[in-house]
This record gives C-alpha cells, structure tokens and sequence, in this order.
C-alpha cells in the first residue's frame, strides 16, 4: 500500500460516517504531511471542509498544521495498524500546529480504526 | 516541502505569559515566606536570585531539548529518547503530580484568601465551589484564552513588582541586612527552586510557535521577570516583618504586603491578582495534565477509561480524575495545614526533574549528535554535570526538610511513596495494559467515546 492510497481509505472511511461528517462540520484545515524515507522527502496533504475530507499530493502554501514522519508509518497510521499516539510519545512523529487539531486528528483515527 | 510558515501560530509574548504564568502560582506567595524564614530574614532576595541563577541553568536544558524534539509530550519524548521508556513513564507519571500538587496548593492558598476577604462562608466551601468550577470549564472544553493569560500574567509581575518597590521606599532596609545570611540559607535557595517551578511547562507548546526558539527566549525572559518579581516581594516582606516567622502564620501574606503598600484598595488589588492568578494555574494545569493524562491512555500505559472523550471531545474522566485528586488533596491540606509538606515536595520533584534535564542532554548528545538543535547548551558535558549534581542534591535537601515542629520530612515520604507506587504501576502494571486485545475497528462514534 502506498501513502496515497492509505490517505485515500482515511478520507473514505471519515467521508461514508455521517457523525464524522458532522463532527468535522466547523472545522476548516490544510494538514501537510511531510513522509521522510530513502528517496527524500515526499510531501501530501489532507484538506477539511465543512465536513468532507480531500486528500493529495504536492506541497501546501500555507497549512494549518504540518505532520512529518517515516513514510511507512504514516502509512500505518492512516491505514489503522499503527495508533499515532505511540509514535509521537517516542518522538518518531512530529507535528508543527495547534494542539487542538492533533487531538481532532488522533480523535478521527480513534474513531474509525479503535483503540 | 510544505509551506515555510503555519498560518496560525502563537506570538512570542504568549512564550513570555506562559512560563512566568504557570510559574507564577498563588502558592508562590507562601514560598517566599518558608524562603524568607530559612534565609534568616532579608536575604531572602539572594537566595531567590541564586536559585533563579541556577534555573537559568535547567532553562538552557530544557531550552535544547524543547528546540531537539518540540513536542506536546515534551518530558515523555526526551526521557524515553535519553535514557529509556521506563524511566520516561516512570519520571513522566510523577511529574504531571506535581501539578496536582500546585493546583491543591493554590486551591487552599486561594480557600483562604476567601475566607480573609469573605469570612461568612468557610473557605473549604470556595475550594470546593472553585475547583468544581475548573473542572466544569475543562469538561465544557474552555479554556482561558491567550490574550486573558497574557494579560494576567503581566498584570501580575508589574504589581508585585510596584507594590515590592511602594513598601520598600516606604521602609528602606539596611545594606548589611540584606547580605546577612541565616544558617538555613542553603534550604533557602532548595525552596527559592519553587518559586521558579512551572517555568518549563511552556515547552509542550512548541509546536505551536512558528519557530521552536521562541521558547527558549520567552522561557529567559519569564525567569528574569519571576525572579525580579517575587525577589522584591521577598525583600519587601521581610523588611515590614524583619523576623518572618511572624508572617508563618498566615496564609496571606500577599494580602497584607497589598494593604500595607495601598491600604485596602492594595488589599483586594492582590486578593483580585491571587484569584485570577489561580485560575490561570487550575485551568492551565488541568488542561495541559488530563491531555497528559489522555496520550498515556492512547498508548496502553493508562487503562483505556482514561481515553473516554465527550461530546466536545475533552477527555472527560481524565478530567474528572485529576479535578478529584486535586480536591482530595487540597482538602487534606486544608484540613491538616500541612501545605509546607507539597511545596517542599514540588521542589524535590522539579529539582530532581532538573538534574535528569542535564542527563538527557548529555545522552542525547552521544545519541543524537547530529539531529538539529535551536539552543545548545554551553559546557557540554561538564557544566550539565555539575548542575545535574546540585539539583540532585537540593532537590533531597528540599525532600529531607522538616516542616514545622516535626522532625519527620513528611515530604520525602509523601514523594517516596508515589515513587514506589510509580515503579510498581510502570513494572507490573503497564506490561498487562500494553497486551490488551486492540478495541475493535468498528467502533462508531457516541456522545460518549
């Protein structure tokens, strides 16, 4: 699988769930994910609006929050195998934003994939 | 990759507001007095500007650890990546008491304040009502907002600051007896750690600032402005109470520093200041623990109960946890006055937490020697090292303090035995939570979560 793809299924899973939708009405936000690997580093995106969730690939110009982490764990992560909270309290990923919005995006994965 | 800059970032001021906010506790009050008693009297100033000397120190540590991995879980981060995961949930779990122990603290400073001001109603009834009114604003997710916490805590410093210099031009103290040293005057600069302790709780914000090295510019001057504010607070109260155990006694001591400077209007200026500044700590505190609280139980080190979110997705019974814990404590203290016992206890965690800053520093030096850092500490190894060994060695001496009449450091006791409960929890506990079956993916989202 690849992170695009992984972004895809989160976007679809929080998409298709009316209480997600709902709950992400009033929240507008442009999230960077920076993915460092072998290759580099590789830029995709993540977009809320009104309650319906995009996903993309580039850079963003200005973002509400930037998330930067190993290419296979986001993958794991936005696939459901791997809960963020452990690789952010070992330092692996790292996040530049408000905490507000980390939390919502922790709480999203919480909700679609379980604890 | 991604744009350079956030489109939403907080202002350096905020970095400013934060740590001499949350260092800025109503019980600081208090401290100055304990600081007062064992520095013999008016060199009560010195010993505060030694241990602000030597939390400028820790402040370097914290200033390169925060710029290395700026991060919300801070503490959690660092230990784990400088010294292990154990001792990081082990250090991680006793530190976030400590900020149970300032919001009971403060919760029974300000109990009292109420009972001066308002003495018809007992002030174990205003602990109860405010602590409640805390963890109701945390649940509803409301939080103080950034220009209020600003405000507060500039407002805070500038009085105690004018107020210090009022009563010090009215009853200028002599030279020598600014320098006599009493024959406590070590304990002094132990307890004078406390006065500066919550400085470093800015660090979890990092990442909300445009550039990490805010924090560790707005964290210097935080600490030269605590240091400014209750250093002239000190001399002032131990020049109108030349002998300071007068003042042991009372639990308002800023209260009558306000109506000795400007009469009543002094008085309920500073009953209004310890309020807000209160508030600013319980709710602050509360916040930034019970998302502590929330991360652990995220990561299987806390029971999953812990996890439970509202329907305004604060993390509910972390809340309410703490809120309690808090209230339990503070009416224990409130009961048996025995508040001397959490001061000195939360300058022996946060001057033992100092002296592992240094560690991690060093460690992570060797680890990490080419991971970007915004700050470096100067000296490395030798200059942490050292400071690792004065924290060590005060943060015992703040445990070993006796309080009051007692020969019995009730302090070392109370943390001893939140240290044994840590290391069993960490060692037996953790290892069956960390098994636990995975919840099922199919769980839909609730009022409750």
């Amino acid at each position: 699988m690849t992170l695009a793809e992984a972004l895809n299924g989160f976007v679809a899973e929080c998409n298709q769930d009316p209480r997600l939708r709902e709950m992400n009405r009033d929240w507008s936000r442009q999230i960077a994910i920076v993915a460092t690997g072998h290759h580099g580093r590789r830029a995709v995106w993540l977009k809320s609006q009104e309650g319906i969730l995009t996903s993309g690939e580039g850079p963003l110009a200005s973002p509400d929050m930037e998330i930067t982490a190993p290419e296979e764990m986001l993958i794991d992560i936005f696939s459901g195998l791997l809960s963020p909270t452990e690789p952010y309290n070992a330092g692996d990923l790292l996040v530049r934003g408000q905490q507000d919005d980390m939390m919502r995006l922790d709480i999203l994965t919480l909700l679609i994939w379980g604890g | 990759m991604a744009g350079k800059g956030l489109s939403r970032v907080l202002p350096y001021r905020t970095a400013v507001s934060t740590s001499a906010g949350l260092a800025s506790a109503a019980i600081n009050f208090l401290a100055c007095v304990e600081v007062a008693e064992y520095a013999g009297g008016q060199s009560a100033w010195l010993a505060l500007l030694v241990a602000g000397g030597l939390i400028v120190f820790a402040g370097a540590n914290f200033s390169e650890l925060t710029t290395l991995y700026p991060s919300a879980a801070a503490i959690r981060v660092w230990i784990r990546r400088g010294v292990g995961d154990g001792v990081s949930l082990f250090s991680s779990l006793i530190y976030a008491t400590t900020v149970v122990f300032v919001i009971a603290a403060d919760a029974f400073v300000v109990g009292h304040m109420f009972r001066a001001t308002i003495p018809e109603v007992p002030g174990l009834v205003w602990v109860v009502a405010l602590l409640a009114v805390v963890a109701w604003a945390n649940s509803r997710g409301i939080k103080v907002a950034g220009a209020v916490q600003d405000t507060n805590a500039f407002v805070l410093l500038v009085t105690l600051i004018a107020f210090s210099l009022l009563v010090l031009v009215k009853a200028p103290p002599t030279v020598p007896a600014l320098f006599r040293l009493g024959p406590g005057w070590i304990q002094a600069v132990a307890v004078g750690v406390f006065i500066f302790v919550g400085f470093e709780w800015v660090t979890p914000l990092a990442e909300e600032f445009s550039d990490a090295r805010a924090i560790p510019r707005g964290m210097f001057t935080a600490l030269g402005l605590i240091a400014m504010a209750f250093g002239l607070f000190s001399a002032a109260l131990s020049t109108v109470f030349p002998n300071p155990h007068a003042l042991s006694s009372s639990l308002i001591p800023q209260l009558m520093v306000g109506m000795r400077a400007l009469g009543p209007l002094g008085f309920w200026w500073m009953a209004l200041v310890t309020l807000t500044t209160a508030m600013t700590t319980f709710n602050g505190g509360l916040a930034t623990a019970s998302r502590f609280v929330y991360a652990l139980a995220r990561e299987r080190v806390l029971p999953e109960w812990f996890a439970r979110l509202n329907a305004k997705l604060v993390p509910i019974n972390a809340v309410w946890f703490l809120s309690g814990i808090s209230l339990v404590l503070a009416v224990g203290v409130y009961i048996t006055g025995g508040y001397l016992t959490l001061i000195n206890a939360g300058a022996g965690v946060e001057s033992l937490m100092y002296a592992l800053s240094s560690i991690l520093v060093i460690n992570l030096r060797k680890r990490e020697p080419d991971r970007e850092r915004g700050f470096r500490v100067w000296g490395v190894p030798w200059v942490p090292a050292v400071l690792a060994l004065i924290f060590t060695a005060l943060g015992i001496g703040a445990l070993l303090t006796p309080v009051g009449r007692s020969p019995v450091p009730w302090s070392l006791g109370f943390v001893g035995g939140l240290a044994v409960l840590a290391g069993w929890y960490v060692a037996k506990v953790v290892p069956r939570l960390k098994k636990r079956a995975p919840v099922s993916r199919s769980r839909q989202p609730g009022s409750q979560i």
